[in-house]
């Protein structure tokens, strides 16, 4: 099975996408990352207004077996959660792209954004 | 070192995703650990479980050995019969627990994964101490252990076999011939369904059957089961995993296995077992489903109003159960059934309430 990786996007090393909307980003997690965690089975999300710096813990992913940290790409304000993935976190699985964002923050500094990969690169990653 | 399976390639070519387990190269997942797990609850699932090892016990004193390094008086256990037990310390903890098959003038024991050495070793000095003429011979590089577990194991194994598997008994161990190969059958397991383990010896000869196995279950869609599914079968029913449940030195009265002491013989550790006994006050594995949301792990803390009174040995999500459980060692006065004990998850307390075990009873495929 091919993993997809979405036009459009921007992406991270660690496997993270991030859709850029003005000064809103919305984060998950890749089709790749999502496949070698395989069945989440809980999330933990961050509280919306929580302020977070680059690197820090954003949330964290679990499967029945792993316990995976996301750290955040970009600082920013956590202005909104996916609550779906309360009752539902394997919607990650089902919708990485989609249905299974994780996390909206509100873009503290652009310039963090052009240090971000392109399809390009990170399909190179994949690699 | 690591060490591979012989069936290492064959997995690959399966689709398993491996991961290191004592000193081996395991498949941990083939598709989905839950997928595998409700395939062994609800019908058949096959095991590579070569991680274990295998001790020949040989010698006209060989059950009595047993009988003094274990907590079973082997002179009970039939021919043809094999029995869960435990191997002490004078100190009365744990060095591991096994099952051994009494087969004719032989026995084989099943230390744990990487436990072998020090299995052999410990039976060899004790057979010296004690004067027994009997001798433990590490064998585990020549034997490949599958695992047949699930409602339909007994029906996808039948196909290959002239014997009436209806006459393995329950924890029955015996010769047999499946599909044509010879080998070690037992009527045991580490899931609580229904199965059967065989212990195929050289390894070459298993690649054969681990096929015919696939093959003869399709009609009850076997899936290939990895080692994340053996782990939450086995904690779902509360059984032991030796390098969780006894790590830093637990007693059976401890684990809660005292069901496999039999106090009426003599036994390396008995002293201590009985004086622990006498005294009673000591942790104790303790079952723990979660109230709250979240996956207790390995070392989280448990508390009773916001003391701590335990530590968590096992946890996970339970697939049957699609919530957080546990075991885990509890002081006594705070383990009745019932009682709400707080798990510490990432620095959050979690409600969780004591249970009696296992978590998922037999009947749990039945009314799913």
């Amino acid at each position: 099975m091919a993993e997809e990786v979405r036009d459009g996007l921007k992406y991270t090393e660690a496997h993270e996408w991030l859709k850029i909307q003005n000064n809103i980003a919305i984060i998950g997690i890749t089709d790749h990352a999502q496949a070698e965690l395989t069945d989440i089975v809980f999330v933990e999300l961050p509280e919306i207004g929580k302020e977070i710096k680059k690197g820090e813990e954003l949330c964290v992913v679990e499967s029945v077996k792993s316990v995976s940290e996301i750290y955040s790409p970009i600082s920013g304000n956590v202005v909104d959660v996916n609550k779906k993935l309360d009752d539902s976190p394997e919607v990650i699985n089902e919708s990485p792209y989609d249905d299974g964002w994780l996390v909206k923050l509100e873009i503290e500094d652009k310039s963090e954004i052009d240090s971000l990969l392109d399809v390009k690169s990170y399909k190179k990653i994949l690699k | 070192m690591v060490l591979r399976s012989p069936l290492l390639n064959i997995q690959k070519g399966l689709g398993a995703k491996f991961t290191k387990f004592a000193d081996f190269e395991m498949p941990i997942q083939y598709s989905s650990i839950k997928d595998e797990h409700l395939a062994v609850r609800r019908s058949v699932g096959l095991f590579d479980v070569s991680h274990m090892s295998n001790v020949w016990i040989t010698g006209k004193d060989a059950e009595k050995l047993i009988s003094l390094t274990t907590v079973e008086d082997a002179s009970r256990i039939g021919d043809g019969l094999s029995q869960y037990t435990a191997i002490l310390r004078e100190d009365g903890t744990v060095i591991d627990d096994t099952i051994f098959m009494h087969l004719g003038e032989k026995y084989m024991i099943i230390p744990n994964a990487g436990m072998a050495t020090t299995v052999t070793k410990w039976l060899n000095e004790k057979a010296k101490e004690y004067n027994l003429n009997a001798k433990a011979e590490d064998v585990s590089r020549d034997f490949v252990i599958l695992a047949i577990q699930g409602p339909k194991s007994r029906d996808t194994l039948q196909k290959l076999t002239d014997t009436d598997l209806n006459t393995v008994k329950f924890f029955g161990c015996q010769y047999i011939d499946i599909s044509g190969v010879h080998c070690i059958i037992s009527h045991t397991g580490y899931t609580g369904e229904l199965g059967f383990e065989l212990q195929i010896t050289p390894p070459k000869e298993a690649e054969d059957p681990f096929y015919k196995i696939l093959d003869a279950g399709k009609e009850f869609n076997i899936k290939p089961i990895g080692l994340g599914a053996r782990d939450t079968l086995r904690l779902e029913k509360c059984f032991i995993l030796a390098g969780n449940e006894f790590e830093g030195g637990r007693t059976p009265l401890e684990a809660i296995m005292s069901w496999t002491i039999n106090w009426d013989h003599a036994f390396i550790g008995k002293d201590a077992l009985l004086k622990q006994k006498e005294q009673g006050d000591y942790e104790r594995l303790t079952s723990l489903e979660c109230v709250d949301k979240g996956i207790p792990r390995h070392g989280c803390e448990i508390r009773k109003d916001g003391e701590k009174v335990g530590v968590v040995s096992s946890g996970t999500l339970s697939p049957c159960l699609n919530r957080g459980i546990a075991m885990g060692y509890v002081r006594p006065e705070f383990r009745d059934a019932g009682n709400i004990l707080e798990i510490v998850v990432r620095n959050k307390p979690m409600k969780a309430r004591v249970v009696k075990p296992p978590f998922v009873k037999k009947d749990w495929a039945q009314q799913h």
